[in-house]
């Protein structure tokens, strides 16, 4: 009785979360009560759909044979670029080139960066797949500067016209989330068959972060400094470019970094198409065959270039010391003595088979390994799905069954389950946490129903409450329009299974992320290993995974799960990482004079002041995971992925941006909540 | 330039009827080389073919789905192994656009069909009758299929022909799509190495057919009536309960390629290979690791009374 009372004294005076969270728990119970009566409240029925993928695809035709013309001239002033790097990088012999690279690292790093130039260059020439390799490097030379050119220019654009910068953030999250495969037949169209056509699709993928990084950074150069140019008197233009941009150095080259590393990942969209002998061809080629050593080598070979310029890059954002230009001259000068006098025993680097022991002892050791370990790897994929993924995906009145947990569910065991539910709510409602219960009654009717068969009505009640504690009504609006959008098209159980895959795996990646993001940020060895494996996982074409991870887990949801993970976890590491280490000096000094220990530090100072940065990592981790989707749909999911690739091999235009869009969509709603979410808590802690 | 070679090929044909004029022999033909080892086979004895005749030939990497604008702009000129089981519908609206055209079969025999790697035939007695498969769904079966077996069918831009087929025949079966080739691949190898079961949709001439033993399951006969008449075959209440309908493998080449080139689009149009011929050297490259050229100039060599009549009867 006491709880009844509690809870209705606290009706008068409910919060904004406790008034979301009861709409939501009403319209869900009406919904399951009348499951059985009222069918299409929990299945959009077909005959409401609009046929509005042909609708996109007229328009779109229509559109695109417009501008063609246009694009064609663009086009063909890309291949010279193109021409020109493909001619310099792929007629320079390769000791010379080598001998550029290695000058170039010791003039940027000394000794250590030198050796990493050498050796890097020495795998790809040891490879044989140096040809490839410079077609590929072609490509990143003339799509990285396009890219960075684009998202410098986003990025001042929106820090100069703030009125902009809402729809410059939607922009980017559209760049960042219609995934590459949805816009490649539109690409085709307007661009014609080539490496252009990557080109730009790389350019595309890669400018957000960029232009991300450069908002950032202008963003948190501080204000003394910007008073300071004011004052001396310049003009705008010279106090962004020669003060501001300057000032925000570090978190720029955040960005340039990512910018690389983004623009690499892409190169084996370019092969997709083709048109350009790459080594993303090669990956292709060896995917096809499941020839893991064979693809884990050329695609070791797009990190190894990732890894080069990534360190030679970095080494620009830092103060540095100057090295010998002898040195640089000496090596330059060995380089091209050592071509001409052994100009005619150079062997063919196509013809090098340094590596295919390598290559053999990874596809045995691969095979020795799914042998000996398959009883307990299936083991734990069965228990993973049976436990957890399928629950979540079609709920426990539907993957309890007695050939998984044991025995059959009931609807007794429904109405058992929410009784329990209810009662956990009531007391917590009674402790004083009435949004709390009210948010466990929920999740425990969603664990109940299965994120697939969630009815829709209570989906967009859902999204709605939760806009409207993250971001207002607009927010709830915005997310319920966009939704209701897909629901309409056809696309809504699709978009439902997209959601689930990618929910589970963002949840999964910010929990372990944040943790090796931590781990690293406390104790720097731990660093020196999770940065070249972070590197790797973002750069290596994640279709080279996708061999070993079938080979042990087989097609299906599991593997497109570890997959989706070990591509997302990556941003949640480093910007945890980099939150964690770069607070200000003079908060650490007062922090310690203050005589806190240091966990005090890291919980009471480095942790919220980084609390915004690791927010932005979770928000790449919840764009890439939708990346990521597509490229899962190659080992067999079901959701939007597939419809698109099933639009690129149709090339169906209007089916493939609808379903990029119902993606991005979904990216973006959950982004601008947590976007919402965070800037509730920077306001909290009064940043 | 367009109207100069048309009216060359005029006093052409007016002049020899027998062969046809070179065309534009100082530019080279740009032939399509896609993702999987039997084209790259079937495209370097075609160019070798058109090197003899006195070409220049170039290749060009190009996906499979996606090279059909290349093929209307004439940035390719020429691809080779088109599968009509495997055709994405921009083909079709090329060809209606007249961008495209077909030059004719390859005549090589494909068969596409429900096939296991040999040792499963162990774990499911009774293979390769498909009547086996109704009682051993089980032995097939994992934990997103259960309580049905599990086939591993074709990407689903593919098409669904396994699903089509369990459904025809009433077998307990529930049909994943594999995605990409490479994870139907991968799937056959850990099968093989695992000595674990496994049904999947799979094809031949395809070199993995041989390196992992596969076997096709006895389907009843595909005819016509079994894709549209429900009461024929083994289940009175569907269609599709027999086995697959033949594909044909084709060949297509660019609109304005017949004018430019003359004697070489004859040549590609008439241009054969067999699958005795293909098979083996897809298997003497991706078995045994040899390269594609050597593998085409060793066959080239041995072989010439197979090529050489198409390339005279089109230069001479």
């Amino acid at each position: 009785m006491t709880a009844v009372a509690d809870i209705s004294a606290q009706q008068a005076r409910l919060t904004a979360g406790a008034q979301a969270a009861l709409i939501t728990v009403i319209v869900g119970a009406v919904c399951l009560a009348l499951e059985g009566e009222a069918p299409w409240l929990v299945k959009w029925p077909a005959a409401w759909e609009l046929p509005a993928t042909q609708w996109v695809g007229a328009f779109l035709d229509w559109f695109l044979n417009g501008i063609k013309p246009v694009m064609r001239v663009f086009s063909d002033l890309m291949t010279y670029p193109m021409d020109w790097a493909n001619f310099v990088l792929g007629k320079t012999p390769w000791p010379i080139l080598i001998g550029i690279v290695t000058a170039l690292g010791w003039y940027l790093g000394g000794l250590p960066m030198a050796a990493l130039g050498f050796l890097g260059l020495g795998f790809v020439l040891a490879s044989g797949y140096w040809a490839e390799s410079m077609n590929t490097l072609a490509l990143v030379a003339v799509s990285v500067p396009v890219a960075l050119i684009m998202g410098g220019a986003i990025g001042i654009l929106a820090n100069e016209v703030p009125r902009v910068k809402a729809f410059v953030q939607a922009l980017l999250d559209v760049m960042q989330t219609v995934p590459t495969f949805a816009y490649l037949t539109p690409l085709l169209l307007l661009f014609g068959f080539g490496p252009v056509v990557g080109l730009i699709a790389s350019a595309i993928y890669a400018a957000p972060p960029m232009a991300r990084n450069v908002m950032l950074g202008l963003e948190r150069v501080e204000p003394e400094i910007k008073e300071a140019a004011v004052m001396s008197g310049g003009t705008r233009f010279q106090q962004l470019f020669q003060v501001e941009i300057p000032a925000a150095t570090t978190q720029i080259m955040v960005g340039v970094n990512q910018c690389l590393m983004a623009a690499l990942s892409m190169v084996i969209i370019a092969a997709v198409i083709g048109g350009f002998n790459d080594i993303g061809w090669e990956v292709l080629l060896t995917m096809r065959k499941a020839q893991f050593g064979e693809s884990l080598t050329a695609g070791l070979v797009i990190v190894v270039f990732a890894v080069v310029i990534d360190r030679m890059s970095g080494t620009l954002a830092t103060e540095r010391k100057r090295y010998d230009r002898r040195v640089v001259w000496a090596i330059l000068g060995f380089a091209v003595l050592f071509t001409v006098a052994f100009w005619a025993l150079l062997p063919n680097p196509s013809e090098l088979t340094l590596l295919d022991p390598m290559t053999d002892a990874i596809d045995s050791g691969l095979t020795a390994f799914t042998q000996a370990n398959g009883p307990w790897l299936d083991a734990l994929k069965n228990n993973s799905l049976f436990y957890v993924l399928l629950p979540l995906r079609i709920g426990l009145d539907q993957a309890v069954l007695p050939y998984t947990w044991g025995f059959q569910w009931t609807p007794g065991m429904s109405y058992g389950l929410f009784a329990a539910g209810a009662v956990i709510a009531l007391l917590m409602a009674w402790r004083g946490h009435l949004t709390g219960g009210l948010i466990v009654l929920i999740l425990i009717g969603m664990l109940e129903t299965g994120i697939a068969n969630l009815p829709w009505p209570f989906v967009l009640t859902g999204a709605a409450a939760l806009g409207w504690v993250a971001g207002g009504w607009r927010l709830a609006a915005l997310s319920v329009g966009l939704l209701c959008t897909i629901l309409v098209s056809g696309l809504w159980e699709r978009a439902l299974l997209s959601l689930y895959l990618s929910g589970a795996a963002v949840f999964s990646c910010a929990v372990v992320g944040g943790l090796i993001g931590l781990a690293s940020a406390v104790w720097s060895p731990v660093w020196k290993v999770v940065r070249p494996i972070c590197d790797m996982l973002q750069t290596i074409p994640l279709f080279v995974f996708l061999i070993p991870v079938l080979m042990v887990f087989q097609i299906g949801e599991f593997s497109a799960f570890l997959a989706i993970c070990a591509y997302a976890v990556v941003p949640m590491i480093r910007y945890t990482r980099h939150g964690l280490v770069n607070t200000p000096d003079e908060m650490m000094e007062a922090a310690i004079s203050s005589g806190a220990t240091e966990w005090q530090i890291m919980r009471d100072v480095r942790a919220p002041y980084a609390a915004p940065t690791i927010l932005l990592g979770l928000n790449q981790t919840i764009l890439y995971a939708f990346a990521m989707l597509v490229i899962a749909a190659l080992i067999g999911t079901t959701g939007l992925g597939q419809s698109i690739y099933l639009a690129l091999g149709q090339a169906d235009v209007g089916l493939g941006i609808s379903a990029g869009a119902a993606m991005a969509i979904l990216a973006l709603i959950a982004d601008r909540m947590v976007q919402g979410f965070a800037e509730e808590r920077r306001k909290a802690l009064g940043l | 330039m367009k109207k100069l070679s048309v009216s060359l090929l005029a006093i052409a044909v007016a002049g020899a009827a027998h062969s046809a004029e070179m065309g534009a022999v100082d530019q080279p033909i740009k032939l399509a080389i896609n993702e999987w080892t039997g084209q790259h086979v079937t495209t370097h004895v075609a160019a070798e073919m058109l090197k003899a005749a006195g070409y220049q030939v170039e290749f060009v990497t190009a996906g499979m789905l996606n090279q059909f604008q290349a093929l209307a702009d004439g940035d390719i000129d020429a691809t080779l192994e088109i599968w009509s089981s495997n055709v994405s519908d921009e083909y079709a609206k090329k060809i209606d656009e007249g961008t495209v055209v077909e030059i004719g079969d390859l005549g090589l025999d494909a068969k596409e069909g429900i096939a296991y790697p040999a040792h499963v035939a162990d774990l499911c007695p009774g293979l390769p009758a498909w009547e086996a498969l109704k009682d051993c769904a089980q032995v097939f079966a994992t934990a997103e299929t259960l309580p049905g077996g599990r086939l591993v069918d074709y990407p689903a831009d593919w098409g669904t022909p396994g699903a089509d087929r369990m459904t025809g025949l009433d077998l307990p079966f529930k049909a994943i799509p594999a995605g990409s080739e490479g994870a139907l691949i991968a799937e056959l190898r850990a099968s093989t190495e695992r000595k674990s079961p496994l049904l999947i949709t799979f094809w031949q001439p395809h070199w993995a057919m041989s390196a992992y033993d596969v076997q096709f399951v006895d389907l009843p006969a595909g005819e016509e009536a079994c894709f549209n008449d429900p009461a024929w075959g083994p289940n009175p209440n569907a269609v599709n309960d027999c086995d697959f309908a033949p594909s044909r493998i084709f060949k297509a080449g660019w609109s304005g390629m017949e004018d430019k080139w003359p004697a070489a689009y004859e040549i590609l149009s008439n241009y054969q290979l067999a699958v005795e011929d293909q098979q083996p050297m897809m298997g003497a490259i991706d078995v045994d690791g040899g390269a594609v050229e050597e593998v085409v100039a060793a066959w080239m060599a041995d072989n010439e009374d197979k090529w050489r009549p198409v390339v005279d009867a089109a230069t001479q």
